[in-house]
């Protein structure tokens, strides 16, 4: 089992948005993201999913073991907010991935990894 | 809105560049030393491929009302730091139904021998726009 606990920030979502080219403005600037009926800013989907793929490759072997990664975008996430990524064993190099915010409600649904030794 | 399934979009290469993999893997919160972290596939897979459908005129996707509900990455092998893959595009189906669209992107990444290294398959849900005048279809 491998797990691991992020708080959200705004550094980290504007440090994903440039590291990935993903600048939608939704992640960048609170006055747009509420112009489109969000709270606020919110974390990229990408970003919770690539968190997620850092604790499935920690449980799974390593990320170059990695064959298959699935995630349902399920609710926003957004600066303050605290996730618990996991991964555990679902059987023969598979596991159960879960991501879940600070009040239990899951942000990632259906989420499973495959991988090799 | 004409659905666009089966299009195909002309195929796109980049470089993994270490810069580029050191800064996405910080991002993520994974060892940088690890090489190139798997969801760097949304860089040099969906990333480099995604914005040619959202610029294709005919598909006409609102990228305002756009919403990445599913991802999925399967991977034969990952990509090494300065190796040079290339990604092309498709939709594999646009399906509309209660006034949302249900847009399946595939990109097919290969290395410069043309094997196979990691397929993307993003499902897009797109609100469509209810026009005035224009009674939505039940």
């Amino acid at each position: 089992m491998s797990e691991r606990r992020v708080t959200f920030t705004r550094e980290q979502i504007a440090a994903y948005a440039e590291a990935s080219g993903d600048l939608n403005p939704i992640h960048l600037d609170d006055d747009f993201a509420r112009s489109v009926g969000l709270p606020g800013v919110i974390a990229h989907g990408m970003l919770q999913m690539g968190i997620l793929a850092t604790v499935a490759a920690e449980a799974g072997g390593g990320p170059d073991s990695l064959r298959r990664l699935f995630v349902r975008f399920a609710g926003m996430v957004v600066p303050g907010d605290t996730v618990t990524f996991r991964a555990e064993g679902g059987g023969e190099g598979k596991l159960d991935l879960t991501a879940l915010n600070q009040r239990g409600e899951a942000v990632l649904t259906k989420a499973a990894a495959e991988y090799v030794r | 809105v004409a659905a666009v399934a089966g299009r195909t979009y002309p195929a796109v290469k980049i470089e993994i560049n270490a810069d580029r993999v050191a800064a996405f893997a910080t991002a993520i919160g994974a060892d940088p030393d690890d090489g190139v972290p798997p969801t760097f596939a949304a860089v040099y897979s969906l990333g480099v491929t995604a914005p040619q459908l959202f610029g294709d005129e005919d598909a006409a996707v609102d990228f305002a009302r756009l919403l990445h509900a599913e991802q999925e990455f399967e991977w034969q092998r990952h990509p090494r730091m300065g190796e040079t893959v290339s990604s092309r595009g498709r939709v594999a189906s646009d399906i509309s139904r209660r006034g949302m669209r249900f847009v399946t992107f595939e990109t097919d990444t290969t290395d410069q021998k043309g094997a196979p290294l990691c397929r993307s398959r993003a499902l897009f849900v797109i609100r469509e726009e209810v026009r005035p005048g224009r009674t939505p279809a039940r």
